[in-house]
């Protein structure tokens, strides 16, 4: 190979001390500094002292030495004062020359395109990391969906299955009522259990050919349980079967009923009441009132109204309570409602309760056409409640005298 | 009354793939500093941080090596004359444990057994952590020393590298 010319040679070595910032360092065998020059302050080796051990002065020559095979390149070495040295090793004359090579500006450029790369590359790692975790939640979504929907259908299938079991006792319920008479007064009326069917109940029977009872109560709550006891009650007032009661005297019925059905050994329920016993011979009505509504008399020819009710507690909160007997004449060709609050307490659109009063007001109206009063009074609370069921059951029962 | 010997000097690498927090590592042992910022390697960053052990000084080398990645793999030259190695992964991302170990895998062939301390690191994002407790058990097994790190608090930083100084000076 042909060598190149002196001045070629002495070119290139000045442009490789100026541009690459060329030092140098001489290392004998023992490791010890024996020469040193070029721009060694760049490198920050400005001091170092010829004579003292070499990984003392130039710490990146630790472990390095001896070198096994030269030359030897370590490229791109970062020391103190950050700028970057490829490291190039020649044995020569029993000593090692260490030379460095300036590369900040080469190792500045690959580190910018270097940076871009790893960015990109972290962005993407995210990113599908991101789309893993999204997927693992969407499966876990529709799994929770399919869950939810299941969980969906066996509420839709307990629920019709209740349905179907209030209907049924509903049913049973209206088939306890006593037919409508008409002889020797009438008496109609209309049961519309709610939804969720209430505790209405009522009837009316003669205890004997001269007195005629009727009664209609109401179980707090709602469901087959407060059904279930209003039938039981029922029973009772159908049979005139509690020993030693006077079933003629609305206090005696009212005062038995209270020790039978206590609420703590009742399931926490109780029920309101009102018991009335009419003799037809002496036009009188014997009443009394458990924390039911005002029954109301009504006489046809003034649309003039008396709300029939005395004071006493519902039956079934305590035991060992008096009820009290009202008396009341019944004029000729006069009406006797009794109802639950199923009859008046409806909740309107707007939020508002209706009133026992509007009711009444209601009833006093003189019909307009030949629909049965307890008809348009249905139709008049659906339309204030505005749905298509009411909240609660619609009991009304009218005796015609 | 015992007589102080003199420093030792040893060159620990810092190995593993890019990224996982090596640079952040040698700055939070020798500066106690951290940021956020992300700034690659290239080729290599020396550092010196001298650790007081129990008879005497030892002076690391810590030549913070470029991470390995998919295209460039990290010079064997560079770890000539190591005396131990400090291995990192990024806790968060589980495929820089399989560089960190294959890289051990080339180390151990090229230059034998050497003294290394496995650093899983970025241990404070325990929402994004990617290496389970059954895995750090399984990898100590091997007898491995094996240690949860954060360049950001600080945990595990001091004990990996003083660990490393003590196992390297052993036989001095």
């Amino acid at each position: 190979m042909t060598a190149l010319p002196r001045d070629v040679a002495d070119a290139l070595q000045s442009v490789t001390h100026t541009q690459r910032a060329l030092a140098y360092l001489q290392v004998d065998g023992e490791h010890r500094l024996i020469g040193a020059g070029g721009n060694l302050d760049n490198y920050g080796l400005g001091a170092v002292q010829l004579g003292g051990q070499a990984i003392d002065q130039a710490v990146f020559l630790e472990g390095l030495l001896p070198l096994p095979e030269t030359p030897f390149l370590l490229p791109s070495i970062e020391l103190a004062g950050g700028r970057a040295a490829d490291l190039h090793f020649y044995a020569h004359d029993d000593s090692i020359w260490v030379v460095l090579l300036d590369v900040t500006a080469e190792r500045d450029q690959a580190r910018r395109i270097q940076q871009k790369a790893y960015e990109m590359t972290l962005l993407q790692e995210k990113e599908r990391l991101l789309n893993r975790r999204l997927e693992a939640a969407n499966a876990a979504l529709r799994t929770t969906q399919l869950e939810l929907e299941a969980s969906r259908e066996a509420l839709a299938r307990v629920h019709q299955r209740v349905q179907a079991e209030l209907a049924e006792a509903a049913g049973y319920v209206r088939s306890l009522l006593p037919p409508p008479m008409s002889e020797p007064f009438a008496v109609d009326w209309r049961f519309v259990p709610s939804t969720e069917l209430g505790g209405d109940a009522f009837g009316y029977t003669w205890i004997d050919r001269d007195h005629f009872a009727l009664y209609l109560l109401d179980v707090c709550g709602h469901g087959v349980g407060p059904s279930l006891m209003s039938i039981a009650v029922l029973d009772v007032l159908r049979a005139g079967s509690i020993r030693d009661v006077d079933f003629r005297d609305p206090r005696q019925v009212l005062g038995a009923l209270n020790e039978r059905y206590q609420m703590r050994t009742d399931h926490d329920l109780f029920f309101t009441l009102w018991y009335g016993v009419y003799r037809p011979a002496s036009r009188q009505l014997d009443y009394g009132c458990a924390g039911h509504p005002p029954a109301i008399l009504m006489d046809v020819d003034t649309r003039s109204v008396q709300l029939l009710k005395v004071k006493g507690t519902p039956i079934g909160l305590a035991p060992g309570i008096s009820y009290a007997r009202g008396t009341v004449a019944v004029p000729a060709n006069s009406r006797l409602y009794l109802f639950s609050d199923g009859a008046y307490e409806i909740e309107c659109p707007d939020g508002t309760t209706m009133k026992l009063e509007e009711t009444v007001d209601f009833l006093r109206q003189p019909a307009a056409d030949d629909a049965s009063d307890l008809d348009r009074l249905f139709e008049h609370l659906m339309q204030r409640h505005g749905g298509v069921r009411l909240d609660d059951d619609f009991s009304i029962v009218r005796c015609s005298f | 009354m015992a007589v102080a010997q003199p420093a030792l000097q040893k060159k620990i690498c810092m190995l593993g793939g890019f990224s996982v927090g090596k640079t952040s590592l040698v700055k939070r042992f020798v500066s106690s500093v951290f940021s956020e910022a992300y700034l690659t390697t290239v080729g290599v960053k020396i550092d010196k941080k001298t650790v007081d052990l129990d008879d005497r000084a030892v002076n690391l080398i810590l030549w913070d090596v470029a991470g390995e990645d998919d295209v460039s793999t990290v010079k064997m030259s560079y770890l000539r004359g190591s005396a131990g190695y400090v291995l990192v992964a990024d806790g968060t991302r589980l495929s820089t444990l399989e560089v960190a170990l294959s890289l051990r895998g080339r180390v151990e062939a090229e230059l034998g057994p050497l003294p290394f301390v496995l650093l899983l690191n970025k241990s404070d994002l325990k929402d994004e952590w990617a290496i389970d407790d059954a895995k750090m058990e399984e990898l100590r097994q091997t007898g491995w020393s094996v240690r949860a790190s954060s360049a950001k608090s600080g945990e595990g930083v001091e004990d990996a590298f003083r660990e490393l100084a003590v196992r390297v000076t052993a036989k001095q």
